[in-house]
């Protein structure tokens, strides 16, 4: 890590993501994020801030700017980006889980073929990522079998499987319905309260002042402003009060 | 109750139509004089041979064990012993003296016939060119979703190729030209002929496959940390496999219809079996129809096995 200081796990500068279609995704954003610390990012849907997210695991790529996530640059060409996202791990909006394997195997599948773990040992881990996110009942359910909210923490479990140090949520309580918005908010309040690092896009409010160390604001592709929770929702900005006005 | 009603009514309809079939083809088949010879048929699917044993030098038979089947014959001229087992008839009894010649027993040898030949060379040449028409169809519907031009160009010109043009004619052009020019059997162009021109259409099946995979399958995979090859293996082909599977059993189907065409290139295959049978017994009719029967049995039991095989992949639904 060659960046002003070591605690820094991830450091975007200036990313710009112009998609070949002429839209202007990311508008020169930088933003860094400390190890340990839990950074939620809100804005007016299209407003680029999944976008920023798919980039730090280089499910987008950039256009220009830099990106060093977990002490990988990820414009180098030497860097394998398979790498770089074992130690990534993402959540998605629609939970994204593998429909021909259980639960368990959705959770083992990419400790025992990336990290080549043998089976035994994948299964006991398995099983107690399970156990952890309230689903030591539902280990051999198909995803099919199991509620939103279940898929949803099974998708957890799967990514927190590697090991990550950096979990990335995608919007990850939005195709839920409301009464199982709790249970995932649980899972991931405990993960915050262990230390993780997280980046987390949601419209949950009530997440971003109580677990937040830091909001951050985007709008039109440009991060507009970032502040602690208690200044951040009591900040005079008037576009994020607009936005505020809006979903408050 | 009164649907119920209507379904047995149909399903009587149904039984009435097939029986009119039936004797639609009886009486059709007198009113040109034919005279079924089905009795014909068995001896070129099956038939029984008699074999004679004869003792191989001059001896007595010292032991008959008729429970299990069993002779033993001591030399004269201190020569091991001659055991003779699993026979049919007995022709000699313990004590008797026996020389050089004698028939000692008879076995009834089975003997496979020209339509069981046929049948098994079908059965070869479709599971083999079955083998490689999945791996071609596997690999050019790969390279037909590549982002390498070279690859996508190559797959689609290779697909259209194969599709437009009929595969009897590819038949002959991989026998006489390409045969020719690679010094290829007859057996290995039928194959190559058949796994490229199938490789065609399970390309087609393949691509479809994965493209109805939806795309956050592959991004998750990816997001932790697999490559393209590890997602495409554990994640996309399997979910792509099961929804497929219709249209390749359909396919494999094809393929073992379509193996009939290699009979041109003299390949002796259950068609040409058919042909040469009929050309002995005079029994067009029967033979044909006993041929169309054993392709029915192949296509059969293939579209039995997948069948099964859906079901046990529709665990995860």
């Amino acid at each position: 890590m060659t960046n002003a200081d070591n605690k820094s796990i991830i450091v975007a500068i200036d990313v710009d993501k112009i998609y070949p279609n002429g839209c202007h995704a990311l508008k020169k954003v930088s933003l860094t994020v400390e190890k340990g610390e839990v950074v939620v990012i809100i804005g007016p849907s299209g407003s680029g801030k999944s976008t920023f997210l798919r980039t730090l695991n280089q499910l987008e790529t950039i256009s220009s700017g830099s990106i060093v996530v977990d002490g990988f640059d990820l414009n180098s060409k030497h860097t394998n980006i398979n790498r770089v996202r074992e130690k990534v791990g993402m959540v998605f909006q629609s939970f994204n889980l593998f429909p021909h394997k259980t639960a368990l195997g959705n959770v083992m599948l990419s400790p025992r073929k990336v990290l080549k773990k043998p089976e035994q040992q994948a299964e006991e881990e398995g099983r107690e990522l399970l156990y952890k996110v309230g689903l030591a009942d539902r280990m051999d359910n198909f995803p099919s079998h199991l509620s939103g909210g279940q898929q949803q923490r099974v998708a957890i479990a799967r990514a927190l499987a590697m090991m990550p140090d950096i979990m990335l949520f995608d919007e990850p309580t939005s195709a839920l319905d409301p009464e199982m918005v709790g249970e995932v908010l649980d899972v991931m309040k405990t993960l915050a309260a262990d230390g993780m690092t997280m980046v987390v896009v949601t419209h949950e409010m009530g997440f971003a002042r109580e677990v937040a160390d830091r909001v951050v604001f985007m709008e039109e592709g440009e991060l507009v402003f970032e502040e602690q929770p208690d200044r951040f929702f009591s900040s005079s900005n008037s576009r994020l009060q607009r936005f505020l006005g809006q979903v408050l | 109750m009164q649907t119920q009603h209507n379904q047995l009514f149909w399903k009587a309809v149904f039984i009435l139509i097939m029986l009119c079939l039936g004797v639609g083809i009886y009486v059709s088949s007198k009113a040109i004089d034919y005279t079924w010879r089905w009795e014909r048929i068995p001896q070129y699917l099956i038939s029984i041979e008699p074999l004679e044993i004869r003792a191989p030098f001059d001896g007595s038979v010292s032991q008959v064990d008729e429970k299990r089947h069993r002779i033993t014959l001591d030399s004269d001229y201190g020569d091991d012993p001659f055991v003779v087992e699993n026979f049919d008839d007995l022709h000699v009894s313990e004590g008797d003296i026996v020389f050089e010649g004698d028939i000692i027993a008879r076995q009834e040898h089975w003997n496979l016939g020209p339509l069981s030949w046929g049948l098994i060379m079908t059965l070869k040449i479709s599971a083999v060119s079955l083998v490689f028409a999945m791996i071609i169809g596997l690999f050019v519907g790969l390279a037909r979703l590549s982002s390498n031009p070279a690859l996508r160009y190559l797959s689609v010109t290779y697909i259209e190729l194969i599709r437009g043009t009929p595969l009897l004619v590819q038949i002959f052009i991989f026998y006489f030209f390409i045969g020719t020019v690679l010094d290829l059997d007859r057996f290995t162009a039928g194959v190559a002929a058949l796994a490229v021109f199938t490789g065609a259409y399970i390309a087609e099946i393949v691509r479809s496959g994965i493209q109805s995979i939806n795309p956050g399958q592959m991004e998750a995979a990816r997001s932790l940390g697999m490559n393209y090859v590890q997602a495409m293996i554990y994640v996309i082909l399997p979910q792509a496999f099961k929804r497929t599977l219709p249209p390749l059993a359909g396919q494999f189907i094809n393929l073992i219809k379509d193996s009939s065409l290699v009979s041109v290139i003299s390949i002796t295959d259950l068609t040409k079996a058919g042909r040469e049978v009929v050309s002995s017994t005079f029994a067009p009719f029967e033979v044909w129809f006993a041929v169309a029967l054993l392709y029915l049995v192949l296509t059969g039991a293939l579209s039995w096995a997948i069948q099964k095989l859906e079901k046990r992949l529709a665990a995860s639904d």
